[in-house]
């Protein structure tokens, strides 16, 4: 496609450069092939791959894996549908407090992929960067206290301005839970959605103002309490 | 400390004593599930609560469903099956009530997502709350519809969308804005109704409008042709005057990050007038100046200045810019790749990567700074690096990068060393007219990570030596000392072994030397030796007859 961004293109290269077969001479590949495997009959039908030892180690989460290891299935199946992917929140022991998927995923393929990342972001050091890749798409993510906010978003897209998306919503509920902590958002998991669905649409950025954010989830909220009011029969979840 | 027995005990005690308890609270419920000390404990919880909800749906029980709603969404949230559950949203969202619909869709949302066929069900509800009179749910109804639209659901409801776009209240407007996006990217086709409201939109003053409206515009060129030459030709000066003003400004607290009013309007701002500007000289020209003043005045002290600086130069590399542009945004990223953020630095090597297609040269300028980059302690870092660096090679500076690399393979993890050998074979082979050099440089990286070299690297090895009679005699001793010093990569193993086979007249009698050689003492047995040892090693993998192997290669030291 046109739009490519010239870097994607260079990486493939990288990746996968060609190889030109080498030239054909006198000394070809085939003659010291039928030499050497009439001392050693295993070669006579074509060398084996050479397996590459990898040192297993011991910590108990699997290391993150290289991208181009990965599997290619969600890779080219999913158009870019959105600037953010889906937003995870996970705690430090991998457990999941809040998810929203603006991509189309299966209920088999999130489980996956959280499993998947939480393997990969859990284990980064502290003094890495907040940046994961992670089957062809980034994975920005921050720590704050017991809790990873993490967003997927696109290669080619701005993975600094999507930590400042993450540190926007942490300040919105901070504001609103007043010095939020993980068990506001265990306990009040709905409220913390009606939040960020005045954070972002379609995995968009859709108000800049912490202040609106605030005042406009305020009005929803007194728009409730006040139906339970009248009604006096809306039960206190 | 909660334990799951007393929680059960307090819901039976509030059972017999009130028949017509409506069983735990959410937030009961909660704590049921975080004391379990086991899976099973868990799952018996969960099953508990999933069948008292089956009987209040199907008893329809109306005093607690946004209760039953919340529950089902946090067991969904576990993992647990709740399909049952789905037709509850669809009633919620129907009821009269602002709470109802809140709650009813937000579990659409959690619940469903737009492959299901319930989901279309949900359409007609949403086409009566797009037309609400509270606006509040006109806003409910808009988000979740941006969230989790079909593309049937888009082509029906996208006249209503559209109208929206023309209310008064601009937090509707900014929903709509954004609704509309996932409409176009569902239905590409209907990109073209929605280009002149999203031009004359960005008039507006309030910045989630305008967030909103500038981010659909962007979505419109990538949909259509059209779209892109009428944004291009009504909209550049609009775009030229906001983000003028919003750098101008003088300090908004309601938008103020890090000293920046409004960082995300300035990104979205930019990034639009990169799809305008693509290939476009003359809406290039008209934004020239105002990227000059963003790429010069930013501070770049904090994260949010240095993600407009980021999304500035991708714009000035986007476009058709003048070179005084283009040399602004090089400097930027040569401050970027010394910064001492990880941060920072990743993205530099990500700009670095595009910069080469505009200016290879200066991009050169910061070689050494890249290489220290391939040694980072951060994976993300180093494979950025690794790849920039391979973009880097040329004949002038190919001996001393190689050098570099090699010597950084010895002691890099293992993790690493893969795609590192991979990178470095590449290289040497593409530059391998200097034979002599890249005989050398394959000998190292067979003896340090051999085992990560892949067959027809080392195939095509095995070729150039058999080509080039000169070195073989090099060759045949360098690999025998290096077989002598470490046998433990197999590909070395292989190769030397051929290799012995092959030239070992010339191992044992010095055949050949080279000026940079010294002479070696190999005797026959030597030879044998070192091939017995080395086959024996690897004896699992070459089941041959050793004794048979040592009598070749006495013929064959012999001949």
């Amino acid at each position: 496609p046109a739009n490519r961004p010239v870097w994607l293109n260079a990486g493939k290269q990288i990746a996968h450069p060609t190889r030109s077969r080498p030239p054909s001479t006198d000394a070809d590949p085939r003659r010291w092939h039928s030499r050497l495997s009439a001392i050693l009959p295993s070669l006579a039908t074509g060398c084996h791959p050479v397996r590459p030892r990898r040192q297993i180690r011991a910590a108990t989460p699997t290391r993150p894996r290289s991208s181009s290891r990965a599997s290619a299935d969600l890779r080219g199946r999913r158009p870019s549908l959105a600037m953010i992917n889906f937003v995870l929140l996970i705690s430090r022991q991998g457990k999941v407090r809040l998810t929203k998927w603006y991509s189309p995923y299966t209920q088999k393929e999130r489980t996956k992929v959280i499993r998947e990342l939480s393997g990969l972001i859990l284990t980064r050091g502290p003094k890495l960067c907040n940046f994961v890749e992670w089957r062809g798409y980034k994975v920005v993510y921050r720590r704050y206290a017991s809790l990873y906010f993490c967003m997927c978003i696109d290669a080619d897209d701005n993975e600094l301005e999507v930590l400042e998306i993450i540190h926007h919503f942490v300040e919105i509920l901070d504001r609103y839970f007043g010095s939020v902590c993980e068990l506001d958002l265990i306990f009040n998991f709905h409220k913390a959605y009606y939040v960020l669905d005045e954070i972002l649409i379609s995995g968009e950025l859709q108000e800049s103002s912490k202040k609106n954010v605030a005042r406009l989830i305020a009005a929803q909220d007194s728009l409730v309490e006040a139906a339970k009011e009248e009604a006096g029969s809306i039960s206190n979840i | 400390q909660d334990s799951v027995e007393r929680i059960v005990e307090d819901a039976a005690m509030d059972l017999s004593l009130n028949p017509f308890s409506s069983g735990t609270r959410l937030r009961d419920m909660i704590r049921a599930i975080r004391a379990s000390k086991t899976a099973a404990e868990e799952r018996a919880v969960v099953r508990r609560e999933c069948a008292a909800i089956r009987a209040a749906i199907s008893d329809n029980d109306q005093d607690y469903r946004h209760r039953n709603m919340a529950k089902l969404m946090f067991i969904h949230m576990l993992g647990y099956p709740t399909h049952f559950g789905q037709m509850e949203c669809l009633k919620l969202i129907a009821a009269s009530g602002f709470p109802e619909k809140r709650i009813g869709y937000l579990g659409l949302t959690l619940l469903l997502d737009e492959r299901q066929e319930v989901l279309m069900l949900v359409t007609n509800s949403l086409k009566q709350d797009l037309n609400h009179s509270n606006q509040f749910i006109v806003g409910l109804a808009l988000c979740a519809l941006g969230n989790i639209c079909s593309a049937e659901m888009a082509r029906d409801l996208a006249p209503e969308v559209e109208r929206l776009l023309q209310t008064r209240d601009p937090n509707t407007k900014k929903k709509a804005a954004l609704c509309s996006i996932r409409i176009v990217r569902k239905v590409p086709d209907l990109a073209e109704n929605f280009m002149g409201s999203a031009a004359s939109l960005l008039k507006e003053k309030h910045h989630g409008v305008l967030i909103s409206v500038v981010q659909l515009c962007t979505e419109l060129c990538k949909a259509s042709r059209e779209a892109l030459e009428y944004l291009r030709k009504h909209s550049v000066e609009g775009l030229v005057r906001i983000l003028r003003d919003v750098s101008n400004s003088s300090y908004a607290p309601e938008y103020d990050i890090a000293g920046i009013t409004d960082p995300f309007l300035h990104i979205r701002v930019l990034r639009l007038m990169r799809t305008l500007g693509q290939g476009d000289a003359d809406c290039s020209e008209h934004v020239n100046d105002i990227l000059a003043q963003v790429a010069t005045k930013t501070e770049s002290n904090k994260n949010a200045g240095n993600a407009i600086l980021y999304e500035c130069v991708e714009t000035i590399m986007g476009i058709e810019a003048t070179s005084g542009l283009r040399v602004l945004a090089i400097n930027i990223l040569g401050r970027f790749l010394s910064n001492r953020d990880n941060n920072i630095r990743y993205v530099a090597l990500n700009m670095l990567m595009k910069a080469m297609a505009v200016d290879t040269l200066a991009v050169q300028r910061h070689r050494v700074t890249i290489l220290e980059c391939v040694k980072d302690a951060d994976v993300s870092i180093r494979k950025r690096a690794l790849e920039l660096v391979y973009l880097l090679v040329n004949d002038t500076n190919v001996k001393p990068l190689t050098k570099e690399l090699v010597d950084y393979l010895e002691v890099s993890d293992d993790d690493f060393k893969e795609d590192l050998t991979a990178k470095i074979c590449s290289i040497v082979e593409k530059f391998s007219q200097d034979k002599l050099w890249y005989l050398d440089q394959m000998f190292k990286v067979l003896t340090l990570t051999g085992n990560f070299v892949k067959d027809d690297v080392w195939h095509a090895l095995i070729v150039l030596i058999s080509n080039a009679p000169e070195l073989q005699g090099y060759s045949v001793r360098s690999l025998y000392k290096a077989l002598q010093a470490s046998g433990t990569q197999e590909s070395l193993v292989r190769v030397a072994v051929w290799c012995i086979g092959e030239y070992g007249e010339m191992l044992v009698n010095n055949i050949s030397m080279l000026d940079v050689e010294e002479p070696i003492t190999v005797t026959e047995s030597d030879a044998v030796d070192a091939l017995e040892l080395a086959l024996k090693r690897y004896s699992v993998d070459f089941p041959g007859d050793v004794t048979k192997l040592s009598e070749d290669t006495s013929n064959c030291c012999a001949e």
